[in-house]
């Protein structure tokens, strides 16, 4: 992949007649795809129009009343709505980074092994996870984290703390939390396309850098670990774009009163007010909101890759 | 390799735990083996009143399915439910409900407006107004007079105080009406209770002030730190999840002397409304929870608990006291204690009507019925026989149907006297709390049209829970010698709450329930909310109980408090203009 990646610098394509007849299957199933995007993912913004309304069900988009940026004035002069930017953010990163990393560690660890009879039991658990759903995740935790729970017992056994402790109740411990129950859940599934990566090496590098005398260490650090570069750069720049979905379902189900000032995301927030409170304009501009800046940040972090000649999106 | 090992081994490890978890639910719930008997017997009771009874039937023989949502967590009926058939048969309706799952009111009807795919009925609990603007639900002014039934639920003057600002009804509330004489003889508010059994160990003292009552709780806790299976007692808790915080926030109002107006204090004398969030009591209550918390007597996961964790607390025991609402867990809880014995033991919980000074007046106990006109049933414009529904309200209060709904099968849930008076067997009460019974064979249609007090053949109560004879034969041993002790005969007494006349802008909170963010007031009411829900718990927790106050009045001043009190000062006049 990585190789041939290179040629697309120079091949610059023309578009001509002939060309086209030649692919016209190919032509029709492009059609089919960007009437289906056009449908159902540009058709739908035009409910954005809400943000600039006194959105009201009863009247619909055509009777309702304009109010130009007053809900976006609303959002930016609530400190609510600045806290919840702040910890969509925080989480979305540490999120980002934690799975990220781990998935990436998992692939070569599991990749070193070489009998398959571990090796695939082990994949086959590791990725199981993800087909739970949160609300069985967060049920989980808040049962090991609880103050009779298994983690309170063990540490009280280990002695190293006399009471248990209130994990839920603390804001501290908030973000770790979301973040391990991310990694605990996702490593395996991501660690998938790695493997993917690492499997298309040319075993011939392998061979040859033991033949020049590398170690383990020296194979992972010199061959598999630039070998995938590609695919680990692409994932990256995804990810980011996606920072700000850092979650709703996690925060939702195991943030309470006490720790809501850090435990609140803007998904929440919308439904809060957006839904909860019927005021389908503030969340719709909560929405448009998020959306900007992933759009931003996803451009940003593709023009960063590009202008250090790395791998990128578009 | 060895981060690898650990890896697999923790999750591997999670998985399992997860599937124990998910086998853990299922056999939650407790199983009789008499149950199956039973059914049976009840089953061929079931055909021979249907036998009967057939000419009744609506329509012939076809069975018109409805479907309807109601903003609570309940637990849903089996599919082949067998008074929810006998119903069926005789009205020609069955009504499919699901409850809430997870999310809050308002979230759930959010999103069935947003989505359109509504029920036949709904019952959204405090977002009915959200109902009536998305403009989703049947004016009920055209058919209301032909189903007197129905009609009779209010009094024209009622039925006026559910129209809404276009001119029409769209919504009745089913709960607290009283059909003839009131037989209330539980106390269904709000009340600080405490276990039959801590007051019986102490001596049924006379408790009056939460120092009284914190006292109590504590000495008891001190001498008997652990229930006889070695579980640690938790002497206090106190929700704080979601709506159900009021068990938490407005405990002040009560303490002062007030009646339940929910979001304010009615000050009738000045007529005047009062921020409870903010009075001496308030500082002076929340004071004395935090000195609890630092000693320890309040539950540490007070603040973090859910709903479910809260009730399964409670179920066990092991909980001495807190501050709720008796229909928030006595339904619950007394089943529980009833199956496990426990209410032998003294762990039923019995009101306590505290007040901020020894010897004031207190009306935790709200005599009559409290009108909240702000939520109710409704029927949505997706219904497509709306005749048909509007029957079937109105059927629901038959009195042969509110019987089987609330009484169950003649002979097989209760039994009837020489003198017609309706009364259960000790075997049919325990079967009757018994969730899987519940399940299979009562169908109580709760969040529909239903009365209290007299029943039609003014003799009998309309709910089992009010017969004068039922509540005390079902009335456990401990809990028989504490009302003797306490010389009184039903829980009312016991809270020992003054009656006053109400006037007729109680209560208020049927109009805090309805705001929306439209106005500023409204905005100010969920900010407060919000606020209230992270600082309260916070104020308690508190090693330094003064600044935490202060930053939390900080906190609570910035939701601007004064447009939420002069939006319901202007309610109060109007209300009381009237």
């Amino acid at each position: 992949m990585a190789g041939k990646r290179k040629n697309t610098d120079v091949y610059t394509p023309k578009f001509t007649l002939k060309e086209a007849k030649k692919q016209w299957v190919l032509l029709v199933i492009g059609a089919a795809f960007t009437i289906y995007g056009l449908i159902f993912y540009y058709a739908p913004l035009v409910g954005w129009i809400m943000a600039f309304q006194n959105y009201k069900p009863k009247k619909g988009f055509l009777h309702s009343s304009f109010v130009g940026l007053e809900k976006f004035k609303f959002l930016f002069s609530d400190d609510a709505f600045i806290k919840v930017i702040r910890n969509t953010l925080a989480m979305g990163v540490l999120n980002l980074v934690t799975t990220f990393i781990m998935a990436i560690l998992f692939a070569i660890l599991l990749n070193e092994i070489k009998s398959n009879l571990i090796k695939k039991p082990i994949q086959t658990i590791s990725y199981l996870p993800h087909f739970l759903s949160w609300i069985i995740v967060t049920g989980i935790l808040h049962d090991a984290l609880s103050s009779s729970g298994i983690i309170n017992e063990i540490l009280m056994n280990l002695k190293l703390i006399d009471t248990p402790i209130n994990f839920f109740a603390n804001t501290a411990y908030f973000w770790p939390i979301v973040a391990f129950a991310n990694c605990w859940k996702e490593t395996g599934w991501n660690a998938i396309i790695y493997l993917a990566a690492i499997t298309a090496i040319d075993p011939c590098l392998y061979e040859a850098a033991s033949i020049d005398g590398a170690g383990r260490f020296s194979k992972i650090w010199f061959i598999t670990l630039p070998s995938i570069k590609p695919t680990i750069m692409i994932l990256l720049l995804m990810n980011i774009g996606n920072v700000l979905n850092a979650g709703f379902e996690v925060q939702y189900l195991l943030g309470n009163g006490l720790i809501k000032s850090v435990s609140d995301t803007i998904d929440i927030y919308v439904l809060t007010w957006g839904v909860g409170n019927m005021d389908y304009s503030l969340g719709t501009a909560a929405g448009i909101f998020k959306s900007v800046v992933s759009i931003v940040l996803i451009f940003g972090a593709n023009a960063l890759a590009k202008r250090a000649g790395e791998e990128r999106l578009f | 390799m060895k981060l690898k090992k650990i890896t697999a081994l923790f999750l591997s490890l999670g998985m399992t735990v997860s599937m124990l978890a998910g086998c853990g639910g299922g056999a939650a719930a407790p199983t009789g083996g008499s149950d199956t008997a039973a059914v049976e017997e009840d089953t061929g009771a079931k055909e021979d009143t249907v036998e009967e009874e057939s000419d009744e039937a609506a329509s012939n023989g076809e069975i018109t399915e409805f479907t309807m949502f109601a903003a609570m967590p309940e637990a849903e009926i089996n599919d082949d439910n067998e008074i929810q058939q006998i119903i069926a048969e005789k009205t020609g309706v069955k009504v499919k409900e699901t409850w809430l799952t997870g999310q809050t009111d308002a979230e759930a009807i959010g999103t069935f407006i947003a989505g359109g795919d509504l029920p036949d009925y709904i019952n959204g609990g405090d977002s009915m107004m959200a109902l009536y603007d998305a403009d989703v639900l049947v004016p009920w002014d055209d058919y209301l007079d032909k189903y007197p039934n129905l009609k009779e639920m209010y009094s024209d003057e009622e039925w006026e105080s559910f129209r809404q600002e276009d001119g029409h009804i769209y919504w009745a509330n089913v709960f607290q009406n009283t059909y003839g004489e009131s037989k209330a003889t539980t106390h269904n508010d709000e009340a600080f209770w405490i276990q039959a059994k801590v007051l019986e160990w102490a001596g049924y003292p006379k408790i009056e002030t939460l120092d009284d009552y914190f006292k109590v709780l504590e000495d008891y806790a001190e001498e008997n730190p652990t229930l006889e299976d070695g579980t640690e007692v938790i002497p206090y808790t106190a929700l704080c999840e979601d709506w159900r915080y009021f068990c938490i926030e407005n405990a002040p109002e009560f303490l002062d002397g007030y009646p339940n107006d929910g979001s304010v204090i009615v000050d009738v004398e000045n007529m005047k409304i009062v921020d409870y969030n903010t009075t001496a009591t308030a500082k002076m209550y929340f004071n004395k929870l935090n000195e609890e918390y630092a000693k320890g007597i309040i539950d540490p996961e007070f603040a973090t608990q859910t709903y479910d964790e809260y009730i399964a607390k409670l179920s066990t025991g092991r909980v001495l006291g807190m501050c709720d609402q008796w229909w928030d867990f006595a339904y619950t809880v007394n089943d529980v204690f009833k199956t496990t014995g426990l209410d032998l033991e003294g762990c039923n919980y019995v009101p306590l009507g505290l007040v901020a000074e020894a010897g004031m007046e207190q009306q935790w106990h709200t005599y009559g019925d409290t009108l909240n006109n702000s939520s109710g049933v409704a029927i949505t414009t997706n219904c497509e026989d709306v005749d048909k529904a509007f029957q079937f309200l109105n059927d629901v209060l038959d009195q042969e149907i509110h019987d089987l709904r609330f009484w169950g099968v003649e002979g097989v849930d209760y039994l009837i006297d020489d003198d017609g008076m309706y009364y259960r067997t000790e075997e049919m009460r325990a079967k009757w709390a018994d969730t899987e019974y519940q399940a299979s064979h009562e169908c109580k249609y709760s969040y529909l049209p239903q009365w209290l007090g007299t029943s039609r053949d003014g003799k009998n109560a309309m709910q089992p829970t009010e017969q004068t004879s039922e509540f005390f034969d079902s009335l456990a041993e401990p809990l028989v010698k504490c009302f003797e002790a306490y010389d009184v005969k039903t829980y009312p007494e016991m809270i020992g709450s003054v009656e006053k006349e109400l006037g007729p802008w109680f209560p208020m909170y049927s109009f805090s329930n309805a705001m929306t963010t439209e106005t500023p007031g409204g905005v100010a009411w969920t900010k407060i909310g919000e606020t209230k829900h992270e600082w309260l718990p916070k104020v308690v927790m508190a090693a330094n109980f003064e600044s935490e106050w202060e930053s939390y009045m900080e906190a609570y001043n910035a939701c601007n408090p004064q447009d939420f009190l002069d939006e319901m000062q202007e309610e109060l006049d109007r209300r009381a203009g009237n």
